[in-house]
């Protein structure tokens, strides 16, 4: 089932929330809301669930609109971060708790109960207490729950960021694997990790300051990203800025060779160029700078350039001779793995 | 820690107790004796005896002993009910309205008991609701007492209680009654047990309003205390408390077992 | 009157929800989950289901109250007058006893903070093997009626107690010097004694909150135990202090059981003169204006110590 945004507007006490969000989740699509906290993701997710109320707009599950139904009438599946299983009840009872609420037949609920803790591979701590399971477990537990009701759209908000990181990765191949048994299944994830996003989602939503900034596939996001929030937080990227005279783009007194559709000649503009696109030594598009920083990190070399009063920074594969400390270098990036955004605020340091 | 050197520590240790003991554990031990004596007129209690308690369970205290749990059990009940109710219904209410309810039924615990008392005493001695001279005066008394407790309880628990239990609870398709059922008052039980108790052994030492208004066939365990001190009687009296601190002592245990059995967390 | 200090103590908890996101769940109503219609229909269903308990509470508690202020007005002889008021401020017997109140409610009060902070300071960061346990009995105590302190008092200080019965041994003495039980000291000692649990009560859970690193921190720099007491503990105590000690105060004014069993013909508080009104000269105009102004005062400063222990709290 389909879930539709039409122009939702939240606020609270006066301060809007989130600001005019259209946007549409197909029916067994995977959606990533992605945003740092504070940016109206959640409170996005919670206005599908139905616990705040839009001031404005509406909220459509596939032809439905939902916008003044209750929670409980919207029979959607919702997981959230702290997991909220229920501790009074064992993880059969947590699992059975919506087909019970519905009045299924018994016959049915214990089907469905197997089913969806063999799913989640919880069979075996069925008679358990949630108190008695580790975190991981836990997480299985609430997604069985939500799963159990056969929900058309799944809610999963922050659902890994309780979990530490050898577990959230085993989580997410988990994630993946349910979403392919129940492909109709429509799901919105709320994360601010871009892992999460990128390797999950069918189409990441980027969310900042209460509105959306992008929304399209990783890869679109990744390649091309609309603008220097978006580039920044999918993914790290050099933001530089540039002015455009008619042709290519000139940073310091370097002058680089791109494509500048859509530029204005004249116009400041920003630069973005992922770090592992970024090469040492001659090439198209060169930079020259001041080593300031050199790190290893294993399979690579991250440098960090002084160039023109900016850094730029260059993920390389395992240098054997890597450069000095203060050492002057050139560095270079293809023509084709740059793009210009409007300009605005330059990148993060990481 | 924050004193280090052993000798300081012992020092204070040592005025700890010198305060401590004789303020706090020698009145219960003080009545704990007399209650097994027959005089005292030098440093320690003399001539013991059992027959303080063999007054005491029969006839006049041994009837005001279950005129107190009766009473208190009454009371307990239904100002857990009034109690939980109104927190439920203050808790769904904005900000405001919610203070309004939270300042009415708090005001019993700042209006002094006598008053109450008085005040029960004044509106239930006439037609229509004439309940001056039986028991049941006593036991509404005790119950507005003891709600305003059972309502502060109720409502703490419930401004503790995570909202993302009732939320998950609705996602799952739960109306709001099944919720309450299910979720709400299950996670409550641990909070609504040990409220239960605090009115249990409130209502149990209640003096103030009683004396105001028990008939003479309704004599609850204070009264009985006070009249037993008051004619001189101290050493009976010293058991019948001594009763009434078993009575409450035992309610209070069995509550909190109940409690730990009933807490998940 | 006894745990309620433990519940409005319990700031803590209430902050120890999930990992607050701005609007997460701190902001939604808390019943969102139950939803009718509009939202117009459903505050007037909240409203409506708030009804019953406050028709209780208005019948058995709001009316026979103004019932009371209502006979304040009536004197016996008949018609509406200020009447009972003007005799009730102008005898003697209600002046000495609202003085008499006051000034015991305020001394028990300052005697409960400062005995109740020595001891928690003791319990809480002078630990000895059994002090968990001493804090539980000192909960067992708090559910024991306040006047079986005045009877313990009896045998303790009475004219043939413990206290005279040592001195005349010791001295040889015919009878001991302790002789203070039916004076209003013996109602200060008693008040003291019974309330200073309420003072430590909310003052351990403060100390409970207190990060320990920081008392090492400044015990390492080199600070000493007084220095750290004023400087480190007591401002973190203050709220604690402030709402435990308003409470006492509150709970010491309407004071009743403690008085009673003095017996003392020389002790009369204001619920004391209630009592005596009403029941035994039944002059109950004089009785409720009494009540009034017991009231009052109670209220009034129960209103102060709302304020305060939400200002502890948040």
């Amino acid at each position: 089932m389909s879930i539709r945004f039409d122009s939702v507007t939240v606020a609270y006490d006066g301060n809007v929330v989130l600001d005019a969000l259209d946007l549409t989740v197909a029916p067994g699509e995977v959606m990533a809301l992605l945003g740092p906290s504070g940016s109206g993701k959640t409170t996005a997710l919670r206005a599908v669930a139905g616990f705040v109320r839009p001031a404005s707009g509406r909220v459509l599950l596939g032809e439905r609109d939902v916008t003044d139904l209750p929670p409980h009438r919207r029979g959607i599946g919702m997981v959230v971060q702290q997991y909220a299983l229920f501790p009074h009840l064992r993880v059969e009872d947590n699992v059975a708790f919506g087909l019970k609420a519905r009045k299924t037949p018994k016959a049915e609920i214990r089907r469905r109960v197997a089913e969806a803790l063999e799913m989640t591979g919880m069979a075996a701590y069925a008679r358990r207490h949630p108190r008695e399971l580790s975190g991981g477990q836990q997480q299985r537990v609430a997604i069985a729950r939500a799963l159990a009701i056969r929900p058309a759209v799944l809610l999963l908000d922050e659902p890994l960021s309780a979990l530490d990181a050898r577990l959230r990765s085993g989580m997410l191949a988990e994630l993946a694997r349910l979403h392919r048994e129940l492909p109709e299944v429509s799901i919105l994830y709320v994360t601010h990790d871009q892992m999460e996003a990128l390797t999950l989602a069918d189409r990441i939503a980027v969310m900042d300051k209460a509105r959306l900034q992008a929304c399209g596939t990783p890869q679109e996001l990744y390649r091309a990203p609309a603008n220097a929030f978006t580039a920044s937080f999918v993914g790290n990227a050099n933001l530089l800025p540039v002015t455009v005279p008619a042709r290519g783009a000139v940073l310091g007194d370097a002058e680089l060779t791109l494509d500048t559709a859509g530029a204005a000649a004249g116009a400041r503009a920003t630069l973005c160029v992922r770090p592992h696109l970024v090469g040492l030594g001659e090439g198209p598009n060169r930079l020259t700078g001041t080593v300031r920083e050199i790190q290893w990190r294993g399979a690579t070399h991250r440098l960090y350039v002084d160039v023109a009063g900016h850094t730029v920074r260059a993920d390389l594969p395992e240098l054997r001779e890597a450069p000095a400390h203060g050492e002057r270098i050139t560095v270079h990036f293809a023509p084709e793995d740059a793009v210009l955004l409007a300009a605005g605020v330059s990148g993060d340091e990481h | 820690m924050l004193v280090h050197s052993r000798g300081a520590r012992w020092a204070v240790w040592a005025v700890f107790a010198l305060l401590f003991l004789p303020l706090f554990a020698l009145p219960l031990l003080v009545v704990l004796g007399a209650s097994f004596a027959t005089h005292w007129s030098g440093a320690l209690p003399s001539g013991p005896t059992t027959a303080n308690y063999r007054t005491v369970v029969r006839g006049e205290a041994l009837h005001a002993l279950t005129t107190s749990l009766l009473t208190a059990v009454a009371a307990s009940v239904l100002a857990l009910t009034v109690g939980t109710w109104a927190a439920l219904a203050a808790a769904a209410l904005g900000r405001g309205r919610r203070r309004v309810l939270d300042a009415l039924f708090v005001l019993p615990v700042a209006v002094p008991s006598v008053v109450v008392g008085l005040s029960v005493l004044v509106a239930f001695s006439r037609p229509p609701l004439l309940l001056n001279g039986t028991r049941w005066i006593v036991i509404l008394a005790h119950t507005v007492l003891v709600t305003a407790f059972a309502y502060q309880s109720v409502s703490a628990a419930l401004a503790r209680l995570d909202p993302a239990y009732e939320q998950a609870a609705a996602s799952l398709g739960a109306g709001p009654a099944y919720v309450l059922w299910r979720v709400r008052l299950p996670l409550l039980l641990p909070s609504l047990t040990a409220a239960a108790g605090l009115c249990f052994a409130l209502s149990m030492g209640e003096l103030s309003a009683t004396m105001m208004l028990y008939p003479p066939d309704w004599t609850p365990l204070p009264v009985l205390i006070y009249a037993a001190t008051d004619r001189g009687a101290l050493f009976t009296g010293s058991a019948v408390a001594v009763v009434l601190m078993a009575a409450t002592l035992l309610v209070l245990f069995a509550v909190s077992r109940a409690r730990t059995r009933a807490s998940y967390r | 009157m006894n745990t309620e200090p433990a519940l409005r103590a319990a700031p803590a908890h209430d902050a120890a929800g999930p990992a607050p996101e701005p609007g997460r769940t701190n902001r939604t109503a808390p019943g969102a989950a139950g939803a009718g219609p509009g939202p117009g229909s459903r505050a007037a269903r909240r409203l409506l289901w708030a009804l019953p308990p406050v028709a209780l509470l208005a019948l058995f508690f709001l009316h026979p109250l103004a019932l009371v202020v209502r006979q304040s007005l009536q004197p016996d002889g008949g018609g509406t007058s200020l009447q009972p008021y003007t005799d009730v401020f102008a005898s003697a017997a209600f002046r000495e006893a609202l003085w008499t109140t006051v000034w015991i409610a305020l001394a028990a009060t300052a005697g409960c903070l400062v005995l109740g902070f020595l001891l928690a300071l003791v319990i809480a960061f002078v630990p000895f093997p059994g002090a968990k346990a001493l804090a539980r009995f000192v909960d067992v105590f708090l559910s024991f009626p306040s006047f079986l302190i005045t009877l313990a008092l009896l045998f303790l200080y009475g004219r043939t107690g413990m206290a005279n019965g040592l001195w005349t041994q010791a001295t040889g003495a015919a009878h001991g010097p302790f002789d203070f039980l039916t004076t209003p000291w013996g109602v200060l000692l008693a008040e003291v004694t019974y309330f200073t649990p309420f003072v430590m009560r909310p003052l351990l859970a403060a100390f409970a909150q207190l990060d320990t690193a920081q008392l090492e921190a400044a015990g390492s720099l080199g600070a000493r135990a007084p220095h750290i007491v004023r400087r480190i503990i007591l401002p973190e105590a203050l709220p604690a202090l402030a709402a435990g000690g308003s409470l006492v105060l509150v709970l010491c004014l309407n004071e009743f059981g403690i008085v009673l069993f003095t017996g003392a013909k020389g002790v009369t508080t204001l619920p004391m003169l209630v009592y005596g009104k009403a029941i035994l000269e039944s002059d109950y105009p004089g009785a409720c204006a009494v009540a009034v102004v017991n009231v009052l005062i109670s209220v009034g400063l129960y209103g102060l110590y709302r304020v305060v222990s939400r200002r502890a709290g948040a």
